[in-house]
């Protein structure tokens, strides 16, 4: 019971994530270099970075979509390429530029992405209306996903990637094409999500976000994790005397600044 | 001027970029695809000069035929190119990706409409023309045109082109007006699909065989005389043959009559689609935005598709619901159906009309001969619906890819749920082929048996070569679903199973025959039917090689995808 007891603890205190050097290259290109990031469970995170930076390249690799050159992800204490479907089944995604099936309709893509993580059908059948009513696509259950707007196309991959309730959220971009209600309600969840254990992996370029909602931020600019920590390490690390994540942005990925 | 020659130039740049900037071993590739190219010219122009020669040995009806045969075969094109004229009008004008940025820019609507009709008289006419030209060809060589008939082949085709497309452009403008766009495209194939099954049907029950053994030549006197006109002297491709006919078999045409015909309705045709388009295009444009689909929930049809597959582990199953489903609900897909059924009643059809009590081989011989024969063609059969429906079934999932890439599953379930949902549909339609073209053919029960346990097995093979190699070139950026399998991978999956099948018949062609030759020596000892398990065997472990192989070579792709 002592030994259950301590290797529960030990356990709840591994890093959800962990980025072990985590490099990518694409030729002579690194668009992901020795990346170290370790983020705690129930945990915000903020990827934050310019275009181009390598954000989406490192979110892939996670998700096991890539293959790193060197390093390893290890995510909720899988190795995502030694174990990937173990890791996968504790992971929720959700990309920048979600394309999914046109011709099935909401329910069913929901039902079709809960199988696929292994769910029972009742199971799956509670979640279904209960993340459809938290997105306000409930009376949009039945229609064919090619009629859903771009938003709503965001928000029932939303749905899909909390089907399984998973310990891990990986989201790109989460606001692109979200009006300011549903950006405030996504917020809201990302928040309501950590309180319960859920650890958040959040890309993003909007600096808003990123102050609202991330315990720690890490910045990465040209491939590289050029800085990381809680808002008050990053202002102290840029120098920058207003207390504003945008202006410490702007110092640390201005081409030329040390870093 | 200026400002259509910019809008054609992504079109342009495109091509050079695709000729010029090929990816890795693109030279292999595109020298395959010259080769079959020059190949497919060269088996056209013989075919057609055969025929041709062929007529001239018929006494004074020579050229009658030919020219029967011309108009023939350009009405065939004129058809062809209105109905794709129609699709790619139709996509050009209003699904085309780009069409948000090229509308919000400052251009004037005419250059817009002359850029898409040279965009849609292109992309549809290059096909027709890459068939015509070797038929033209075989009708100079064999009835002399010379110069003269190249120069108004140069003159006419470039007019009988262009007429279709602006029709096309101009049907589909008027169509959109009072038709939602995306449901005008289902719609558009639908009838366009019937239509070729209908054409189709009628050819082969017309059986046009007939036509060239003497024994119906009364008949077929009867037939020329009432068609020694054009049987539709209102159409272009009537006017088109009447001037290429002054050329070949030195016919008395006016051609200051047919020539500016043919220039007037090239000229007038693209105007009006213009002035119409100016009138109709954006409320059209603007409608096609809207279109929506109704709500879907049939409870029978999932009852049914869950009894289906139940035999599955749940996540097989959840990929093959998914597959299904989206199959039946996207209709350039599932009417494809109707060809395949076509395809099924012309082939048993043709067996019906073989005539085999008029050869000299005794019947049951040569039957148990057409019938192993039937194997081979079945197996091609089954190869090319294999590269029509198993081929695309990984590119299919199009850029909703990731969601399989990220959920838990592994990609050799993935890829193994695509082989077993192809799998059965192929076994039932190899199976029915061979069974009852067999049928109809009244062969010996061991050819029966062996037809049917053979085919069983180059079903394996044929659905594994076309998942597999479906995966080894997937297409996940794709407009339409038809598209997918016209590409190189295509026509790799098309080989690969070619030589499977050749490999099969030949494995069995030995004691195939000498079981079907023992009749002719009574004296000889005589054979038992389990001669033939030893190639059995052998065709089982081949079969089971041509499952694994492409199988593997295809996840080897996918995983590779991620480096």
């Amino acid at each position: 019971m002592l030994f259950q007891n301590l290797a529960f603890n030990l356990k709840s205190k591994i890093d959800m994530i962990q980025l072990e050097n985590l490099t990518k290259r694409y030729g002579r290109l690194a668009a992901v270099d020795s990346l170290n990031i370790d983020v705690r469970p129930g945990e915000v995170f903020g990827f934050l970075g310019p275009n181009g930076a390598g954000k989406t390249t490192t979110i892939r690799v996670m998700m096991g979509i890539l293959k790193p050159t060197s390093g390893r992800a290890i995510m909720g204490g899988y190795d995502i390429e030694k174990e990937p479907e173990k890791a996968k089944a504790i992971i929720g995604y959700v990309p920048d530029r979600p394309a999914i099936y046109e011709k099935l309709s909401g329910a069913e893509f929901l039902n079709f992405v809960g199988k696929l993580h292994h769910m029972g059908g009742e199971q799956i059948d509670r979640r279904i209306p209960e993340l459809l009513e938290c997105f306000e696509l409930l009376e949009w259950r039945d229609e064919l996903v090619e009629s859903y707007s771009h938003g709503m196309k965001q928000r029932l991959v939303l749905c899909a990637s909390l089907i399984h309730e998973p310990k891990i959220l990986v989201v790109d971009e989460p606001m692109v094409g979200i009006d300011p209600k549903g950006a405030r309600t996504l917020k809201d969840l990302f928040l309501s999500l950590a309180k319960k254990g859920t650890t958040i992996f959040l890309s993003t370029h909007s600096i808003g976000v990123a102050e609202e909602v991330c315990e720690r931020v890490g910045i990465i600019h040209k491939g590289k994790l050029i800085a990381s920590g809680t808002m008050a390490e990053l202002l102290q690390l840029a120098k920058v005397e207003e207390g504003k994540l945008e202006s410490v942005f702007l110092e640390l990925t201005r081409d030329g600044a040390s870093s | 001027m200026s400002t259509l020659v910019v809008l054609l130039s992504p079109l342009f740049l495109s091509w050079k970029n695709e000729l010029w900037l090929r990816r890795e071993n693109g030279w292999l590739r595109s020298l395959i695809v010259l080769f079959l190219g020059f190949a497919f010219w060269v088996a056209t122009f013989w075919i057609v000069r055969r025929v041709l020669l062929y007529f001239q040995t018929v006494h004074e009806l020579g050229p009658a035929l030919a020219y029967q045969l011309l108009l023939i075969v350009l009405l065939t094109f004129l058809s062809m190119l209105l109905f794709s004229n129609l699709i790619t009008a139709l996509s050009a004008f209003f699904l085309a990706r780009d069409l948000d940025l090229v509308l919000s820019a400052p251009t004037p609507l005419s250059s817009f409409f002359y850029s898409r009709l040279i965009t849609t008289t292109l992309n549809s006419s290059w096909m027709v023309l890459f068939f015509s030209l070797p038929i033209f060809a075989a009708y100079a060589a064999v009835f002399g045109g010379g110069i003269r008939f190249y120069a108004w082949v140069a003159l006419v085709l470039p007019l009988f082109l262009i007429i279709p497309a602006a029709l096309g452009v101009l049907v589909t403008q008027l169509l959109v007006y009072f038709l939602p766009a995306r449901r005008i495209r289902d719609i558009l194939f639908f009838v366009g699909l019937f239509a070729f099954i209908i054409f189709y049907l009628f050819f082969r029950f017309s059986q046009p065989e007939r036509l060239v053994q003497p024994e119906t030549f009364g008949h077929f006197l009867e037939f020329l005389a009432a068609m020694e006109t054009p049987s539709s002297p209102y159409l272009p491709s009537s006017w088109s043959a009447e001037i290429f006919a002054s050329a070949l078999f030195k016919k008395p045409v006016d051609l200051w009559f047919f020539y500016p015909l043919l220039l007037s309705y090239a000229l007038f045709f693209p105007l009006l689609a213009c002035w119409v388009s100016s009138a109709v295009y954006l409320t059209g444009w603007s409608k096609a935005q809207e279109s929506r689909q109704g709500r879907h929930h049939s409870y029978l049809l999932d009852r049914v598709i869950r009894g289906a597959t139940s035999f599955f582990p749940e996540t097989l199953k959840a990929i093959m619901i998914k597959d299904i489903k989206t199959f039946l609900r996207d209709t350039t897909q599932w009417s494809q159906l109707f060809l395949l059924l076509a395809l099924v009643v012309v082939y048993l059809y043709n067996f019906k009309v073989l005539p085999i009590e008029r050869s000299p081989i005794p019947s049951s011989t040569l039957r148990t001969v057409v019938s192993f024969t039937n194997l081979a063609l079945a197996g091609f059969v089954l190869s090319a619906v294999a590269v029509r429906f198993a081929f695309p079934a990984i590119s299919l999932e199009g850029k909703a890819f990731w969601i399989l890439q990220t959920a838990p599953i592994s990609l050799r379930q993935l890829l193994w749920s695509k082989f077993w949902l192809n799998l059965v549909p192929l076994l039932f339609l190899g199976e029915l082929l061979v069974f009852l073209s067999n049928l109809l053919l009244r062969v010996p029960t061991w050819m029966m048996t062996l037809s049917l346990i053979t085919i069983f097995l180059m079903t394996f093979g044929i659905t594994a070569i076309a998942v597999g190699v479906g995966a080894l070139y997937p297409k996940f950026d794709y407009d339409h679903a038809a598209e997918i399998s016209t590409g190189f991978g295509g026509m790799i999956c098309m080989i690969f199973s070619i030589g499977f099948i050749g490999l099969t018949v030949m494995i069995e062609a030995w004691p195939v025959y000498l079981l079907t030759v023992q009749k002719f020596d009574p004296g000889a000892v005589a054979r038992s039917p389990w001669l033939l398990v030893p190639s059995l065997v052998m065709i089982f472990v081949l079969t089971a090689a041509a499952v694994v192989f492409p199988i593997k070579l295809g996840l080897n792709k996918l995983e590779s995808m991620r480096a």
